[in-house]
C-alpha cells in the first residue's frame, strides 16, 4: 500500500483541482482572449489580419485620460471614506462592542441580504428633491431651496461609500479582534500616550486588516459602472461606464477590451504602488 | 527606588469587591512578594499601582508623591506582564528601545543603552530577531529588559515565570534576585507560588479569597510565625490541630486535644485573645516532627501513631501517619543517610517527636 509522505504533500493538491480548472477555464483564459484581442486586427468578417497598436493607441486621448484619471479618484477617494468610517468603527466593534458585537455586525451584513437595485432606490428616496434629506434640513431650516443631491457626484460617493463600506470594515474588525489588549496597557505602561500608542502599536499591527480592505474597495471602485450610471444619471463618464458602452455598442468590442487592458494595466501598477505603501507605513515606526 | 505607599484602597469590578481596604506600605529598594491564592485580587492590586485601573477609593503614593489620579503613561511605574506583551512587529531592539525613543533621547544614547542591557541578559546574539522567533526564556528576558532599560521607580511583576519550565523558573529565580540586587530597584513580585515568592523576597504580604492582606512580613516571619491558619496553610504545609488551651495562665500552657491527650506549648506567644478553655488551633510543620519507632528523649511533645503511605521525595521523605483521633499527620524527614537510618515501612506504630517552641498557636 503507498502511503503518502505527509497530508500536505499529495492530499490537498487533488482536492485544489476543480478549483484551478475553473481558474483557468474562466478567469485566465478570457484574460489572456482580451488582451490578444487588444493587439489584433480583425477584418469585417472575423479574419484575423495582423498585429496592431492602433487599438490601444485609440485611447492616447485626453477625453480618455480624464476618464481614467476620475476613476482613480473615485476609487481611491472611495478607499479612503471608507476607511475613515471604517476604521473608528471596527475599533468601536472589537473593543468596545462587548455583548452587542454580534448584533452590530449582524446589523453591518444585512444590506448584503438585500437586492442591490433596491438599495439605489431607497437612496433615491433618501435623496431627491422632495426626499428625506431635503425635507430634513428644510424643516430645520438650515436650507430654504431644496438642494440638488441626486445625478452629482455627491450621490454617487455616498452610494459607492455606503455599498463598499462593509468590505473595509470586515477585514479591519477581524484584525483587530485577535489583537492583545495587553499590548495597548504595555505600551502606555512604557510611556506612550493614546496618539503613539495608536500610531506605533495599533496602526502596524492591524495593517494586514487595513490593506485587505483598502484592495477589496479600492479595486473593484475603479471599474465600477453601476452606482455612478444610476447615481450619477450617467453625466460622469468612468472606466467601467466607457469599457461598457464599447463592449454593447455594435462592432467595438475589441475597442473595449483595448482599453480594459489600458486601464487594468494601470490599475494594476497603482495597487502594487498602494501595496507597498502601505507595507511602509506598517513597517518600522521609527526610520 | 521609592517605596509604594497604599492607604484604605478599594476595587470593584463589574459590581463584585475584589480590593478590601488595603493599606500597605512596600519599601523603598526592596524585593517584595505579593502572594495569594488565584483569584484573590493580587494582579487587580497590581494593575492599580501600575495605574491600568483605577482605585474607587483610597489613596496611592509613590514616595512622598501623590500618584492616584496620574495616567499610567505618566507613572515612572514599569510592569512585566504575564503573557510579556512583547510588540510583535518589533524586533528585540525596538522592543527594548520603545520607552526610550518615546522619551526622545539621542539616538546614540539609546544604542548604549539598549545594547548594555541586551549583554546583561544575554540577548547579543538575538538583537534583530522577532519575538516569535524567541523561546519563552528569551522572551521573558526581553519583557524585563523592556520594563527596566528607562529606569523605573518601582518594576511590577506579574507572575512572570508562570509560563516556564521549573529549571528555568528557578534560574530566573535567581536572575531575578541578583538584578534587584544590582539595580536596587522596587521590585513587586505578585505570585500564587508560596516558594518563588519565599524564593525572592525580602518582605512579603498574602492575600486572602476576601481581597484582604492577611500578614506581611519577611518570608522567614510568615513561615515560622503565620499569623493565622490561612497563612499557615497557604505558604507551606502544616498540620492543623483542633484543641482547648489550659494552662494558660502557668508558665507552661497546653493544648488538650481530644482522644489524643495534652501536648505542651511555648509559654512567650500569649496573646490577649488566649483565655482559659478557649478554641485554639496548633500548627505543626512537617519538618519540625522527628519520626522513630524508638523511644527518643529530651522531647517535650511525643504522639503515637501507624504509618499510612511513604512518599519518596528524593531529598526527604514524607509520612502520613494516622493517629489515635484519626488526625493524619504530615512528617518531613530529610534523607541525609550520614549514618544508617532506622528503616520505617507501611503499617508501623511509630512515635512522633516534636518541640514546643515549634508549633504556632492560632485563633480558631
Amino acid at each position: 500500500m503507498k502511503i503518502p509522505k505527509s497530508i500536505t504533500s499529495e492530499g490537498p493538491f487533488a482536492i485544489g483541482i476543480p478549483a484551478i480548472v475553473w481558474q483557468v477555464l474562466f478567469f485566465c483564459l478570457p484574460i489572456l482572449l482580451i488582451v490578444i484581442t487588444s493587439f489584433i486586427e480583425f477584418s469585417e468578417i472575423g479574419e484575423v489580419l495582423g498585429f496592431t497598436f492602433e487599438k490601444i493607441t485609440y485611447f492616447f486621448n485626453p477625453i480618455y485620460f480624464r476618464v481614467i484619471g476620475l476613476s482613480f479618484a473615485l476609487a481611491l477617494s472611495n478607499a479612503l471614506i471608507c476607511f475613515s468610517l471604517a476604521y473608528p468603527l471596527a475599533y468601536f466593534l472589537a473593543f468596545r462592542g462587548r455583548r452587542f458585537k454580534s448584533v452590530l455586525l449582524f446589523f453591518l451584513l444585512i444590506p448584503f441580504w438585500t437586492n442591490f437595485l433596491l438599495h439605489v432606490y431607497a437612496w433615491f428616496y433618501v435623496l431627491e428633491k422632495h426626499g428625506f434629506v431635503n425635507n430634513l434640513l428644510l424643516s430645520l431650516g438650515i436650507i430654504q431651496e431644496p438642494l440638488v443631491l441626486l445625478n452629482t457626484p455627491i450621490a454617487i460617493m455616498i452610494m459607492m461609500a455606503y455599498y463598499y463600506l462593509p468590505f473595509m470594515v470586515l477585514p479591519i474588525y477581524s484584525s483587530l479582534e485577535r489583537f492583545n489588549p495587553s499590548l495597548i496597557e504595555a505600551s502606555y505602561d512604557l510611556g506612550a500616550s493614546w496618539f503613539q500608542t495608536f500610531r506605533q502599536i495599533i496602526l502596524p499591527l492591524t495593517m494586514r486588516g487595513i490593506r485587505a480592505g483598502f484592495f477589496l474597495v479600492y479595486i473593484p471602485s475603479f471599474g465600477e459602472f453601476a452606482i455612478p450610471g444610476l447615481m450619477g444619471g450617467d453625466k460622469i463618464m468612468f472606466v467601467g461606464t466607457v469599457v461598457s458602452e464599447f463592449i454593447l455598442a455594435e462592432g467595438t468590442g475589441s475597442l473595449g477590451a483595448a482599453f480594459m487592458v489600458i486601464s487594468g494595466a494601470l490599475l494594476l501598477i497603482s495597487a502594487i504602488f498602494f501595496y507597498f505603501l502601505l507595507g511602509r507605513l506598517s513597517g518600522r515606526a521609527h526610520g | 527606588m521609592r517605596s509604594i505607599k497604599l492607604e484604605k484602597i478599594k476595587k470593584s469590578i463589574s459590581g463584585g469587591l475584589v480590593i478590601n481596604d488595603i493599606s500597605l506600605t512596600i519599601p523603598a529598594g526592596k524585593f517584595f512578594a505579593l502572594l495569594g491564592p488565584s483569584g484573590c485580587g493580587k494582579t487587580t492590586l497590581l494593575r492599580l499601582i501600575a495605574g491600568l485601573d483605577r482605585v474607587d477609593e483610597g489613596k496611592l503614593f509613590l514616595g512622598d508623591e501623590e500618584i492616584t489620579q496620574d495616567p499610567i503613561h505618566e507613572r515612572p511605574i514599569n510592569i512585566v506582564f504575564q503573557n510579556y506583551a512583547l510588540f510583535p512587529h518589533l524586533d528585540v531592539f525596538d522592543n527594548i528601545a520603545y520607552s526610550l525613543r518615546l522619551n526622545k533621547l539621542p539616538k546614540l544614547m539609546i544604542e548604549q543603552k539598549v545594547f548594555k542591557i541586551l549583554e546583561a541578559f544575554h540577548l547579543e546574539n538575538h538583537i534583530y530577531k522577532l519575538p516569535t522567533q524567541l523561546s519563552g526564556g528569551q522572551q521573558q528576558r526581553v519583557a524585563l529588559a523592556r520594563a527596566i532599560v528607562n529606569e523605573p521607580a518601582v518594576l511590577l511583576l506579574d507572575e512572570p515565570l508562570a509560563a516556564l519550565d521549573f529549571k528555568l523558573r528557578e534560574r530566573m529565580l535567581i536572575e531575578l534576585i541578583e538584578l534587584q540586587d544590582k539595580l536596587k530597584t522596587t521590585f513587586v513580585y505578585v505570585t500564587h507560588d508560596q516558594f518563588e515568592a519565599l524564593t525572592v523576597a525580602d518582605q512579603m504580604a498574602i492575600m486572602n479569597h476576601r481581597g484582604e492582606i492577611e500578614q506581611i512580613g519577611t518570608p522567614k516571619e510568615i513561615y515560622e510565625f503565620p499569623h493565622s491558619s490561612f497563612v499557615a496553610k497557604f505558604v507551606g504545609t502544616t498540620n492543623i490541630f483542633n484543641g482547648v488551651l489550659r494552662n494558660c495562665d502557668s508558665s507552661d500552657p497546653e493544648i488538650e486535644i481530644s482522644d489524643l491527650g495534652r501536648f505542651k506549648l511555648p509559654a512567650s506567644h500569649k496573646k490577649a485573645w488566649m483565655k482559659e478553655g478557649c478554641d485554639i488551633l496548633m500548627s505543626l510543620r512537617p519538618e519540625k516532627i522527628f519520626i522513630s519507632k524508638k523511644e527518643v528523649k529530651n522531647f517535650s511533645n511525643c504522639a503515637k501513631g501507624v504509618v499510612q503511605s511513604i512518599v519518596y521525595h528524593g531529598r526527604s521523605t514524607q509520612y502520613n501517619v494516622l493517629l489515635k483521633n484519626h488526625l493524619k499527620l504530615q512528617v518531613f524527614e530529610q534523607n541525609e543517610e550520614h549514618f544508617p537510618q532506622e528503616v520505617i515501612d507501611y503499617d508501623n506504630e511509630v512515635n512522633l517527636y516534636w518541640q514546643k517552641e515549634n508549633v504556632v498557636i492560632l485563633e480558631k
